[in-house]
């Protein structure tokens, strides 16, 4: 006779053999990822590797040379004198022209990479390219210009173009153009296709239905991830002047090559500032476009 | 004009209404253009430049074929396991550092407004700090070497990290939490059985998405002295060995690619 029992013991049964199944499978994971750590651990030679005695007295020590001695009695004179801002601050107009030249060179590398993204975009969405092999390409294109690490690929154009900020445009543009066709291509598979149905019913060719079916539906979308870029981008500018792509990452190496960690500090304030302005005004523009977006 | 008219010039005329907006379009357009020309002047982008910059790009691609190992596959290996180990320490190390920091950034943890928003801000203003400035100031006091490398990857990490782990912990569900509460539970008991299983899948899968970005940060690094991959890679370009140069990248975006295979796949199945 089926006891009520039965159930009961039958149910701790399968609760006991899930429980010892989970606690195996969780013991495994967490063997792998031990051994896993220990070899990354040895391998990078996180413990063994000689960074000369008294390492917390050494990064104390840099930390005080990065801040520079200013003296409160002084701190408005001009820059001759040892403890005044100009004097910490002392090639201001310099690093001011060169942080220009990184935003320069982050507004043009997002505008030309916008233009390429949008074009691949429009090859590799499902809805818009009917031909498989070219959206196939193209995707693999832009993945593969994903993965490639800008400043590699930096290092190879200052080669082929010499130190100067058109290596750094033409880097920038192209990672860009990777992360946005990917981007832009998802927004497109993501359109009201009855606006398209329309077009082709009224007998619309292919540029037509871009233009009238598919912009107006995801102009307020390419914008915003443009601008989210261009935030991404000015960061990039500045440290691709560390390898003779332009802008004001070459100050920043200079610095640290001259051992003037206060200077290293100095300039690395003036690019968290310039990307904290570049941030709240394109997260501003954001918010209109996305507000404008949402009206229609 | 009165309304009936205004309407009626509009259906008459709809284009002549219409010219105004299109022409402010238009000036637009042209403008954002000649600012664009005016900052490639700035920048002295010259299209002579471009050109023989094309000529010496299509040189070094030819030179580039067929890639080739130069004889030292085990040192390259070798290389791009070290930047792996650089990209799983620092993460890790960076997950661990995180974890405090994200329990004390949430909302529902600390309620104190003024706090909370002076952390959040505090940990925005060190998330601008990119992994390769890290690097240059720890290279510069550890040597070259990994060390650095490492360091400068969990320091980049932990302000993002923290934050995506404070929003975590806000974002999870009161209910079991209150329910294992309610069943006589010690405070332990409750963050274990009450939130862990909420944030844990969450956070692991962050953390999965950072050993991505790491290991290209890591190829990085090198080239600032931080070892690994980058370090080879720079070796061979700055020697124009392109043929060595290409072998490497390869190597490298299929490693990128395996890698970011198995965290999404283990993504998928922690989501």
């Amino acid at each position: 006779m089926s006891h009520p029992d039965s159930a009961v013991v039958a149910f701790e049964a399968l609760r006991r053999t899930t429980l010892s199944r989970q606690r195996g499978q969780a013991l495994i994971g967490l063997l792998v990822f031990s051994a896993i750590l220990l070899v990354s651990f040895q391998r990078s030679q996180f413990f063994s590797s000689d960074i000369g005695g008294d390492p917390m007295g050494r990064v104390a020590d840099f930390l005080d040379r990065m801040v520079p001695n200013l003296r409160s009695d002084a701190l408005l004179a001009d820059r001759g004198t040892e403890g005044s801002l100009a004097w910490w601050f002392y090639d201001l107009p310099l690093w001011l022209r060169l942080g220009w030249q990184t935003v320069e060179m982050a507004i043009l590398a997002t505008v030309l990479g916008t233009v390429g993204a949008l074009a691949a975009s429009f090859l590799c969405a499902r809805n818009l390219m009917p031909f498989a092999p070219v959206r196939f390409v193209v995707r693999r294109g832009l993945e593969a210009l994903r993965t490639l690490p800008e400043l590699i690929l930096a290092l190879i154009l200052v080669a082929a173009f010499g130190v100067g900020p058109l290596a750094g445009v033409i880097t920038l543009a192209i990672s860009t153009m990777g992360g946005l066709g990917k981007l832009f291509s998802e927004i497109n598979e993501e359109i009201d296709p009855r606006q398209l149905e329309a077009l082709t019913a009224a007998g619309a060719g292919p540029v037509s239905r871009i233009r009238y079916g598919v912009i107006p539906q995801v102009l307020p979308n390419y914008a915003s991830y443009a601008l989210i870029r261009l935030e991404g981008n000015l960061a990039g500018a500045a440290a691709l002047g560390i390898v003779g792509a332009g802008g004001i990452g070459l100050e920043l190496q200079r610095a640290i090559t001259y051992t003037e960690f206060d200077t290293y500090l100095a300039i690395l304030l003036l690019i968290v500032g310039m990307i904290f302005l570049i941030d709240i005004g394109s997260e501003a523009l954001r918010h209109r476009l996305i507000g404008l977006g949402a009206d229609k | 004009m009165t309304v009936e008219s205004r309407s009626q010039a509009m259906a008459i005329a709809p284009q002549a209404m219409r010219a105004r907006p299109r022409l402010a379009v238009m000036a637009s357009i042209i403008g954002g253009l000649l600012a664009l020309f005016a900052m490639a002047w700035d920048l002295q982008l010259a299209p002579g430049s471009l050109f023989s910059g094309l000529d010496k790009l299509a040189l070094f691609g030819a030179a580039a074929i067929p890639p080739s190992d130069g004889g030292q596959l085990p040192r390259i290996l070798k290389a791009l396991g070290e930047t792996f180990a650089m990209a799983f320490a620092g993460t890790c190390l960076a997950a661990v550092a995180a974890l405090p920091l994200g329990v004390l950034g949430a909302k529902t943890v600390i309620s104190q407004p003024v706090v909370h928003f002076a952390f959040r801000r505090l940990l925005d203003w060190f998330r601008g700090v990119p992994a390769l400035v890290w690097a240059l100031i720890l290279v510069s006091a550890f040597g070259l070497g990994p060390f650095g490398g490492v360091v400068a990857l969990a320091l980049a990490d932990v302000p993002s990290l923290a934050k995506l782990f404070s929003e975590a912990i806000e974002n999870c569900d009161s209910k079991p939490m209150e329910g294992v509460r309610s069943a006589g539970a010690s405070p332990l008991s409750e963050l274990r059985y009450g939130l862990a299983p909420q944030v844990a899948p969450v956070m692991a899968s962050q953390c999965l998405y950072f050993l991505e970005g790491n290991f290209r940060n890591a190829a990085v690094l090198g080239i600032v002295g931080a070892g690994g991959i980058g370090f080879e890679l720079e070796e061979r370009i700055r020697i124009f060995a392109f043929d060595e140069a290409l072998f490497i990248i390869a190597l490298y975006m299929i490693c990128v690619a395996g890698l970011d295979t198995l965290s999404q796949k283990l993504r998928a199945r922690l989501a």
